[in-house]
């Protein structure tokens, strides 16, 4: 390429700028600190409208009080001060959206931060959007395969639910967010990963494991870091809907985790508290209620007739020491449809999931269920329960009568079937097989502490041998006799052939 | 209650409306004493700036600021103002010229908190955003 050729170029380019001046309206900094500015003038600004600083710098006007504006700054505020002219754009904060987002760690404005290059896009997603209204949405129909075997046989999510998942820290709740991003492999489904306000460390270790199990490539990471503004960790759970609604809107189905949306509650507490609005309960402000109810709402299926896509929302709740009547926990509750309740007592008794089987519920997931499933899912619910009523009696052992003898120890190689390492979902197929074998009886005979030897020789000889069996599960979906014949035969050669 | 600066400077232009000198002046000093009595004489400043704003608003004078790079001739002048006079259909505007060398040419036009930026610093800033994309 000559010099004269990029002088061609660069006058052909300066021939389409259009150097057309516009009136602005300009207010200034009254004043600035954590992470909030007041300013004055803008009179005609919007509420959540982009203000823009002299350096650059964004602001999202938050207060629109009678001559001043409350902002909260997005990004780096120190090199602002008192004085400096503020232009409003005249746009609602939103986000670019692209494909290209997919595989990729972005902060909430929708900056690559990864360092694998700018993510260029001229499609724009506003914030904060009213969600699909009644026409627009269909029931949950379809299931999300989570690969855990104690949540999809009884708390199933379907897509286009919201399933809260809550519990102590330390306790496996992002455990059981990546497990779930990890089994979407291949099940069409695109995942984003929002973090909030959690630490760098955890984040990279996340993003390492979702890496080595090649799940990044269905997957967008948002974070938004301990050291980031609270502003930043206020905004990323609406930029993950955003990019959800991006897909969605495409007719594909998006599973979005909020991890978690505690830090969220705080981050708008700060912000809120410094903006000068009254605190409430906790000192939380008034609106903290429709701050999680309109993220939320945000999750749904459509209707065929808008495209038939979906946003399945899996936001996570931090308790402390168990308290679930607390604030936020409550109000969570009451929005999600359901919640996956996990508990410190069973992870230190080596339960992991850590499911808390009684106080977790699916509230519209069983009809998202396929028939296989929910075939044997029922009698796996009542055994767990009578084992429950029965487990006090557990250590009078050899007073009790056969039956309920009978129960009690069905019920120890539940609780060992329901056991389940992480970063290994499992096929749905193979949960409905060995569930088969479990509430059939088969394993009844297996000790107890061989039960996992047991199911991991089940499912390689499944897999190795029997393979047909578990393809007509997965593509019928349901258990018709034909199956159930080939199944027991399966089961009770791989018997024969068990060492135990 | 608390009654605020928009609130007294309000009081006041509508307490001197269409007054004669002499009543305006024993308004103003029993205006003094009532901001004196509730304890309000340090907010005295702003009101007289809020005041300004209201009487302006209300009697169609707008306070404009131009910049440029140097003096600019009565008739330039004379045409920002009629520009002005039609924009914002008022009856009397006052013009001030600011000099500031680093906008390197050009104006910027400045009402209230409208600003018209055709300096030629913006432009080229403008521009080399446009040729970044």
């Amino acid at each position: 390429m000559n010099k004269n050729h990029i002088v061609e170029q660069l006058k052909k380019q300066i021939e389409n700028f259009e150097a057309q001046a516009k009136t602005e309206k300009v207010g200034k900094v009254l004043e600035i600190g954590d992470g909030v500015a007041r300013i004055s003038g803008l009179s005609e600004a919007m509420a959540s409208e982009m203000l823009e600083f002299q350096d650059g710098t964004i602001a999202v006007a938050l207060n629109l009080e009678e001559d001043q504006v409350g902002a909260m700054v997005l990004g780096d505020y120190k090199g602002i001060k008192e004085g400096d002219e503020v232009k409003s754009t005249g746009k609602i904060l939103s986000i670019p959206v692209t494909e290209k987002m997919i595989g990729r760690v972005i902060d909430p404005l929708g900056n690559a931060i990864d360092g694998k290059g700018e993510i260029k896009s001229d499609k724009f997603y506003p914030i904060e959007k009213v969600a699909p209204g009644v026409i627009e949405r269909k029931s949950v129909h379809q299931p999300v395969q989570t690969g855990i075997k104690a949540i999809d046989a009884m708390i199933p999510v379907g897509r286009g639910q919201r399933e809260l998942i809550i519990g102590d820290r330390q306790t496996g709740k992002t455990a059981i967010a990546i497990d779930t991003i990890i089994n979407q492999k291949g099940q069409d489904m695109i995942c984003i990963y929002v973090a909030i306000g959690q630490k760098e460390s955890k984040i990279s270790r996340i993003v390492a494991e979702l890496e080595k199990n090649g799940a990044m490539n269905h997957t967008i990471v948002i974070v938004a870091g301990a050291s980031d503004s609270a502003a930043f960790s206020f905004i990323s759970p609406y930029s993950g809907a955003a990019i959800g609604e991006y897909f969605m809107d495409q007719g594909k189905d998006v599973l979005v985790v909020y991890d978690d949306l505690s830090k969220h509650a705080w981050a708008y507490r700060q912000i809120s508290l410094i903006l000068k609005r009254p605190p409430g309960r906790e000192a939380y402000p008034g609106d903290i209620f429709y701050l999680h109810s309109r993220l939320l709402e945000r999750s749904a299926k459509l209707d065929e007739k808008f495209g038939g896509g979906s946003i399945t929302a899996l936001p996570i709740i931090e308790t402390q020491a168990g308290d679930v009547s607390a604030y936020i926990p409550t109000n969570v509750i009451s929005i999600t449809d359901g919640q996956i309740y996990l508990e410190a007592d069973l992870f230190y008794k080596g339960l992991r999931p850590a499911l808390n089987v009684g106080l977790s519920v699916s509230r519209v997931g069983s009809s998202a269920q396929i028939k296989a499933m929910k075939k044997v899912a029922g009698k796996l619910r009542l055994d767990l329960a009578q084992f429950r009523e029965l487990e006090a009696f557990a250590q009078f052992g050899s007073d009790l009568d056969e039956k309920t003898r009978a129960q009690i120890e069905r019920g120890k190689r539940t609780i060992e079937i329901l056991k389940q390492d992480q970063y290994a979902p499992m096929l749905v197929e193979n949960q409905v097989s060995i569930i088969y074998a479990l509430i059939n009886g088969f394993i009844d005979d297996v000790a107890v502490e061989k039960i996992s030897e047991w199911e991991e020789g089940f499912h390689k000889f499944m897999k190795s041998s029997k393979k047909e069996v578990l393809e007509k599960i997965a593509i019928q979906k349901e258990l018709s006799e034909e199956i159930v014949g080939d199944l027991e035969k399966a089961i009770k050669e791989f018997k024969e052939g068990f060492q135990g | 209650m608390k009654i605020s600066t928009k609130q007294y400077a309000q009081a006041l232009y509508e307490l001197t409306l269409e007054k004669s000198e002499g009543e305006v002046n024993i308004v103003v000093e029993k205006f003094v004493k009532e901001l004196a009595k509730n304890n309000n004489i340090k907010l005295a400043s702003k009101i007289v700036d809020k005041f300004e704003e209201i009487y302006n608003k209300n009697n169609g004078i707008i306070v404009a600021e131009v910049t440029s790079t140097n003096n600019l001739d009565k008739d330039y002048l004379d045409k920002i103002e009629k520009y002005l006079i039609n924009k914002y259909v008022a009856k009397h505007v006052v013009l001030t010229n600011k000099i500031d060398a680093s906008i390197k040419g050009g104006i910027i036009l400045r009402v209230g908190e409208d600003v018209l930026d055709e300096s030629i610093i913006k432009k080229v800033n403008n521009l080399k955003i446009f040729l970044a994309q």
